[in-house]
C-alpha cells in the first residue's frame, strides 16, 4: 500500500471519566473508500471530528495529507470536504445561494465557479433543486446537494459522517454510486455509517465498538475470517453431474453432492473459481449457478459475538 | 375477537397544510410481524402513531382492536404497546423503576407483574442493570428496555417506530427475537430502514406520499416488481459497475463486495441469455463470471421506489 493519506496513532479522547475513543490506530490508503463502522455512541463522530481538526484529542497523533492536524487544525480544512450528520446547508438560502456562499469561503468565483458547479449540478442531478431552499427539498436530494457542496473546492479527501442516516434506500443506493465515482476519480473517502451492509461498497473497514477498534481489514478479509464463506450451488440434471464435477475438481475445488446437483464451499471467490464456474456454465448451459455471499451484517455479528459478554 | 385487528379506509392526517397521510386503506390481522417501509416523509411515523391511538385522524373507517380511532381511544391505548423513534422513557428512572411505573399505569397485579418482569429482564440481559438509570444505558440496552416496557402489559398490538435504528448488530438480533416471541400473542407493526429486517417481516406495507401503494408478503412484493437482478463477478467490481451503467436497459449498477449488482428492467431488457452475454462482454473490470440471481429485498424495495417515480431523485 502506498503511504497512508490518513494516519492516527494511539488516538484517544476522554470526556471526564468516559473514554469515547481509545487508542485508535487507523491508516487510510489514498484513493480508497474507508468505512468507519459502529453503532450509535460507539465513538464514530468523536473520531471524525478529531480527524478534521474540530476536536482536540486527549492523546495520540493525527496526520492527514501530511499535515499534523493537532498542531495545524486550520491548515487541513482547505484540503478536505466534510459533510456532517445534519447536512450543513443554510436554511433560508436557496441551494444556488448556498453554493455561492461556500464558493466564497474557498475563493472560487466567476467562470471557474460556473464551470465547477455546472459539472456537479449535472452529475448530482441538482438542476431542478437550484432555486429551492434546502428545507423544502426531500431528504435524498438535500443529501446529494450536501455532497456536491462538500466537493465544490475539489478536495483530495472527503469526510462523510453518517451521510446515509435517515435517508431512504433509493437515495442511499444513488449516493453510494456517487461516492464510488468520487473514489474512481482519485478522491479518498472516509465515511461513517451504521448500515453494516454498506461495508461492501468500501475498500477497507474499521469497525469500532465502545471506542476501540474491533476489526480493521478489507471487507473480503473480514468475510473470510468471520463467516462460513461463500456457498456455491450448481443445480443441474443428474446425468450431467459427473462431468460438471470433473470440471470443478480439475479447478482444485472440493465438491459435494446435493439434492439439486453440486455444492462448493469456499472461503473466498478467487478468480480461478469464478473462471471454473464460467467454464462449467459454458459446457452445461442447463446448469444454474447460485452464489451465496455471506451478509456483512452476519459477519459483524460474528466479529462482536465473543466480546459481547456483560456489555451494558 | 371479531373483525380484523386493523381496518382502515381513507385514513388521513394533516399537519397544518401538509398532508402526512392522504387516504390509507389497510387491513391487518393475525399474529404476524408487519413492516411499514417507504421513502422519507412517506408518512410511516404518522401511520404508526395513529395505530397507537395517539393522533386525531379523519377516516371513512378506522378501527383498531375494535376501537374506532375517531371515538374514545383511552381503552385502546391500554391494549397497544408503543415504542417511539426517540427514546420515550423517563431518563432518571432505573430499569426496575421504569417497569414498576408501567405496571402501575396498567394496573398489573403485583404477582403477575413480578413474574413477567423477571422473564423479560432475564431474556434481554437487562437483569444485570435493574438499578441503573435508563439514561446511563447503552443505545442497544435503552432500546431493549423500551421494548420490554411496551411488552410488559401483554398488548394485543405492538407498534414500534424504527426500534433498531442505530443499535448495534447484537442488540438488533435480540430485539428481533423479542418481537418474534411477541408475535405468538400479538400483532406486531414496525417501521424499519434495514433491508434485512424488511426481508424478515411476514408482511410489508409500502407507503409513499401518505398512501399504501403496495402490500403483501415479501415474496408477493418481489413477484410484482418488473426488475431482474444480475451479478457480474470479476477483478474490479467498481469498474464493472460503471461499465454496466452504460447498458441502455440497466436501471442501476453498484459494486458490492466482489461483484457488481446490476438491476435491469424486464420490460426493456433482452432475454436472459443476451443480458448475461452483454455483461460478460463488458469492456472493463475483468468480468470472470456472470449470473442472474433472485431479486433480493434490496432490489425489490429499490424497484418499488423507482416504479413510483422515485421522488427526490429526479
Amino acid at each position: 500500500m502506498s503511504d497512508p493519506i490518513i494516519r492516527t496513532q494511539g488516538l484517544t479522547r476522554r470526556f471526564g471519566a468516559f473514554t469515547a475513543v481509545d487508542a485508535l490506530d487507523i491508516a487510510v490508503a489514498p484513493g480508497t473508500i474507508h468505512a468507519f463502522l459502529g453503532a450509535n455512541g460507539s465513538g464514530k463522530s468523536t473520531t471524525i471530528r478529531m480527524l478534521i481538526g474540530l476536536l482536540r484529542p486527549t492523546a495520540g497523533s493525527i496526520l492527514v495529507d501530511g499535515i499534523d492536524v493537532i498542531r495545524h487544525p486550520r491548515r487541513v480544512r482547505d484540503r478536505i470536504g466534510y459533510m456532517g450528520q445534519r447536512v450543513s446547508l443554510y436554511q433560508g438560502l436557496s441551494l444556488r445561494e448556498n453554493v455561492e456562499f461556500y464558493a466564497g469561503l474557498y475563493g472560487l468565483a466567476g467562470g471557474e465557479l460556473e464551470w465547477r458547479w455546472g459539472v456537479l449540478r449535472e452529475r448530482f442531478a441538482l438542476g431542478e433543486a437550484e432555486a429551492e431552499r434546502p428545507e423544502d427539498l426531500p431528504g435524498g436530494l438535500r443529501q446529494r446537494a450536501g455532497l456536491a457542496l462538500a466537493t465544490l473546492h475539489r478536495p483530495r479527501l472527503l469526510f462523510l459522517d453518517e451521510p446515509t442516516a435517515g435517508v431512504d434506500l433509493h437515495s442511499r443506493a444513488l449516493f453510494w454510486e456517487l461516492i464510488q465515482e468520487e473514489a474512481a476519480a482519485g478522491v479518498t473517502v472516509f465515511v461513517t455509517t451504521h448500515f453494516l451492509e454498506e461495508a461492501d461498497y468500501c475498500d477497507w473497514v474499521s469497525f469500532i465498538d465502545g471506542g476501540r477498534l474491533v476489526a480493521d481489514a478489507p471487507p473480503e478479509a473480514l468475510r473470510r475470517r468471520f463467516s462460513a464463506g461463500y456457498r456455491i450451488a450448481v443445480a443441474l440434471p443428474a446425468a450431467a453431474r459427473a462431468a460438471a464435477r470433473a470440471v470443478l475438481a480439475a479447478g482444485g475445488h472440493a465438491v459435494e453432492e446435493s439434492a439439486e446437483g453440486l455444492r462448493v464451499d469456499s472461503p473466498e471467490l478467487a478468480p480461478r473459481l469464478l473462471e471454473t464456474l464460467a467454464q462449467l456454465v459454458a459446457r452445461h448451459p442447463e446448469a444454474r449457478v447460485g452464489i451465496e455471499q455471506p451478509a456483512m451484517t452476519d459477519v459483524f455479528r460474528n466479529v462482536l459475538a465473543p466480546a459481547a459478554g456483560g456489555r451494558a | 375477537m371479531s373483525g380484523a385487528a386493523i381496518r382502515l379506509r381513507g385514513l388521513a392526517k394533516r399537519f397544518g397544510r401538509r398532508p402526512a397521510l392522504a387516504g390509507v386503506d389497510l387491513d391487518l390481522d393475525g399474529r404476524q410481524i408487519v413492516g411499514v417501509v417507504g421513502p422519507d416523509g412517506a408518512g410511516k411515523t404518522t401511520l404508526l402513531r395513529a395505530l397507537a391511538g395517539l393522533l386525531e385522524v379523519e377516516a371513512a373507517e378506522a378501527v383498531v382492536l375494535g376501537h374506532d380511532l375517531a371515538g374514545d381511544v383511552s381503552d385502546l391505548k391500554s391494549r397497544v404497546g408503543y415504542v417511539p423513534q426517540a427514546f420515550g422513557l423517563h431518563r432518571d428512572l432505573t430499569v426496575g423503576e421504569s417497569l414498576r411505573f408501567i405496571a402501575r399505569l396498567h394496573r398489573l397485579a403485583p404477582e403477575a407483574f413480578a413474574a413477567r418482569a423477571e422473564v423479560l429482564l432475564a431474556r434481554t440481559g437487562l437483569d444485570a442493570f435493574v438499578d441503573r438509570p435508563a439514561a446511563a444505558l447503552s443505545g442497544g440496552m435503552k432500546q431493549k428496555l423500551a421494548v420490554v416496557c411496551a411488552l410488559l402489559p401483554e398488548p394485543a398490538l405492538l407498534v414500534l417506530d424504527e426500534p433498531t435504528a442505530g443499535v448495534d448488530v447484537l442488540a438488533r438480533g435480540e430485539i428481533w427475537s423479542m418481537l418474534e416471541r411477541a408475535r405468538e400473542q400479538a400483532l406486531v407493526v414496525l417501521s424499519t430502514s434495514y433491508v434485512d429486517e424488511a426481508a424478515a417481516c411476514d408482511r410489508l406495507v409500502y407507503l409513499d406520499a401518505g398512501r399504501v401503494v403496495a402490500a403483501g408478503t415479501p415474496a408477493e412484493l418481489r413477484a410484482r416488481v418488473p426488475f431482474a437482478l444480475y451479478r457480474a463477478w470479476g477483478d474490479d467490481p467498481r469498474a464493472i459497475a460503471r461499465a454496466a451503467r452504460g447498458l441502455e436497459y440497466a436501471q442501476g449498477a453498484r459494486a458490492a463486495g466482489r461483484c457488481a449488482r446490476v438491476t435491469v428492467s424486464t420490460a426493456r431488457a433482452p432475454d436472459e441469455r443476451r443480458v448475461l452475454a452483454d455483461l460478460a462482454a463488458l469492456p472493463a473490470g475483468g468480468v470472470r463470471f456472470v449470473e442472474r440471481t433472485p431479486l433480493d429485498m434490496e432490489s425489490t424495495l429499490l424497484a418499488l421506489a423507482q416504479e413510483l417515480g422515485a421522488r427526490g431523485s429526479a
